[in-house]
């Protein structure tokens, strides 16, 4: 039986997306079968993220309405074995989503797959309720900022009360809080929350804290998840970020501020 | 919708709707006895008796005959407006109809989830939930809530106190007929006696609240003067007005 996990924050923008690819690259690259799966309906993103978008056909809207397989709709990735993605459509509304449908799907994979990553849209309507549903591990996606913090809060609520597990009184959904965007100088002048603030106020287990960095953005653009940039920081904060989630016990990096010296000054020894 | 109904031609329509309404629990069916208290309840909240319209329960009242007009007379006279009688015998029934009040049947024992596991309130089950029971009455279903209240969710006890082992996070609302106690930081919204029990406090261990609110006086965290904030206190009534003190 694979293990579903859904990425998600209420908040849009924060990086979900990134973090659903980065993820599950990271967990493929460890040996484990993974499909990432985006529920963003009618925004899709993923394949771009993934570097998969010109051979998507079919998509999850096709799938549950009976009109492609499976195995025709999921994209294998390049990269790495083991990686599949199963892309949203981008014509369709969520409307297009059932539960059932969703729930079949998730059924057929769990067969062959040992995780299951739903990359779940931004808000807390029906995709994202959907998204997160039948799940059995949600990663929390939050930056330092406040308004992120409370839409972060809110959907742990929904997932103590709006879950399969919830509602058939399992055991919770585990809960893991990502903290992306971190900028640790940034921090230390006040500008953002700092990491204890976050945690004291969600006050569940930390995965990850992933810094800021121009790797992300050059990543997402040039459609390879951050995962494999191992010389950024970025990458290797998420490689520690899926230790964790695999069960090591990783030190936290990359969340404190140093001062540069003279010479990274002078020669521009910039976060890459 | 109605769009081939002449519109000067209707001169109303019905539409279902839920009320706020306060219910007096009779548990003595002597007018005289009546009077008295309300007489005490209203030197003490004048605001609440204004026209205020409550539907009066006899459900713990085991009597078939009822001075059902004197009752409602003494209520009139405490500025207080019986619309309709709750449960009773036959004749209570036929006599409220005479005295030209509604009629509900008796209200369903509903068993109270002491300690609910699904913290997310609905709106349907809040507006089950509170369904004030007359002021001054002594609160019982006190409830323990065990974990993060988190934003957009609400906890509620609304017979009695409410004690929140862990935080209540910006956005979320923790409400009370009797006392709120907030065992981590309180960071939403906090109503104690939402009945308007005037004794019932807030107590909480590290004070950022949104909101707080004793029996209907409130003070919003703009109001909250900000050495107190992040300590530990305990808000009361005082004379109609909320007053916040160090926790011991």
């Amino acid at each position: 039986m694979a293990k579903i996990i859904v990425v998600t924050s209420g908040k849009g923008g924060v990086g979900k997306t990134t973090s659903a690819a980065a993820i599950a690259t990271g967990l493929a690259l460890r040996g484990n079968k993974t499909v990432v799966i985006d529920f963003d309906v009618g925004l899709r993103n993923l394949d771009l993220i993934m570097g998969c978008e010109r051979r998507v056909v079919y998509d999850l809207v096709n799938v549950i309405q009976g009109e492609a397989g499976l195995n025709q709709a999921m994209i294998r990735d390049k990269r790495v074995d083991n990686l599949y993605i199963l892309p949203a459509s981008q014509t369709r509304d969520k409307d297009a989503l059932t539960s059932e449908g969703v729930e079949k799907v998730l059924d057929d994979l769990s067969r062959d797959f040992d995780y299951i990553i739903c990359d779940s849209p931004a808000g807390i309507e029906r995709g994202a309720q959907l998204a997160m549903y039948y799940a059995d591990e949600a990663v929390v996606v939050t930056n330092p900022e406040v308004s992120s913090v409370r839409d972060s809060d809110r959907i742990l609520g929904l997932l103590s009360a709006k879950t399969r597990r919830a509602e058939q009184k399992r055991d919770p959904v585990k809960e893991h809080l990502l903290i992306t965007r971190y900028h640790p100088e940034r921090v230390t002048y006040g500008d953002m929350l700092n990491l204890e603030d976050i945690r004291e106020i969600l006050s569940i287990n930390l995965i990850g804290l992933i810094p800021e960095s121009e790797a992300v953005l050059r990543a997402s653009n040039q459609g390879v998840p951050v995962t494999h940039d191992q010389k950024s920081d970025a990458g290797q904060a998420y490689t520690d970020t899926v230790s964790r989630l695999l069960g090591e016990d990783v030190p936290l990096r990359f969340h404190e501020f140093q001062k540069k010296g003279l010479l990274s000054r002078v020669f521009g020894g910039g976060r890459r | 919708m109605s769009l081939n109904v002449d519109r000067a031609g209707t001169a109303f329509s019905f539409k279902g709707g839920m009320l706020p309404m306060t219910v007096m629990e009779l548990t003595s069916a002597d007018p005289e006895r009546i009077r008295e208290q309300l007489a005490g309840k209203l030197s003490q909240a004048p605001a609440f008796f204004q026209h205020t319209p409550v539907v009066l329960s006899v459900e713990k009242l085991d009597e078939p005959h009822l001075a059902l007009e004197r009752i409602c007379a003494v209520c009139r006279a405490h500025k207080l407006l019986p619309v309709a009688v709750r449960g009773g015998s036959d004749p209570v029934k036929q006599s409220a109809w005479a005295l030209g009040l509604g009629w509900f049947p008796p209200q369903e024992p509903r068993s109270r989830n002491l300690e609910s596991v699904a913290s997310a309130v609905t709106e349907q089950e809040r507006a089950e939930e509170v369904s004030p029971a007359p002021p001054g009455v002594a609160p019982v279903g006190s409830r323990i809530f065990r974990g993060t209240v988190r934003s957009g969710q609400q906890v509620s006890a609304p017979e009695g106190d409410l004690v929140v082992l862990g935080a209540v996070n910006a956005g979320s609302e923790v409400l009370a007929g009797g006392n709120v106690h907030v065992y981590g930081a309180l960071r939403g919204r906090a109503l104690a006696g939402i009945h308007g029990d005037r004794e019932a406090g807030i107590f909480c261990h590290e004070l950022h609240a949104e909101l707080l609110s004793v029996a209907g006086n409130y003070k919003r965290l703009e109001d909250i003067d900000p050495q107190l904030l992040g300590k530990a206190v305990q808000v009361r009534l005082n004379d109609d007005q909320l007053t916040i003190g160090s926790l011991i």
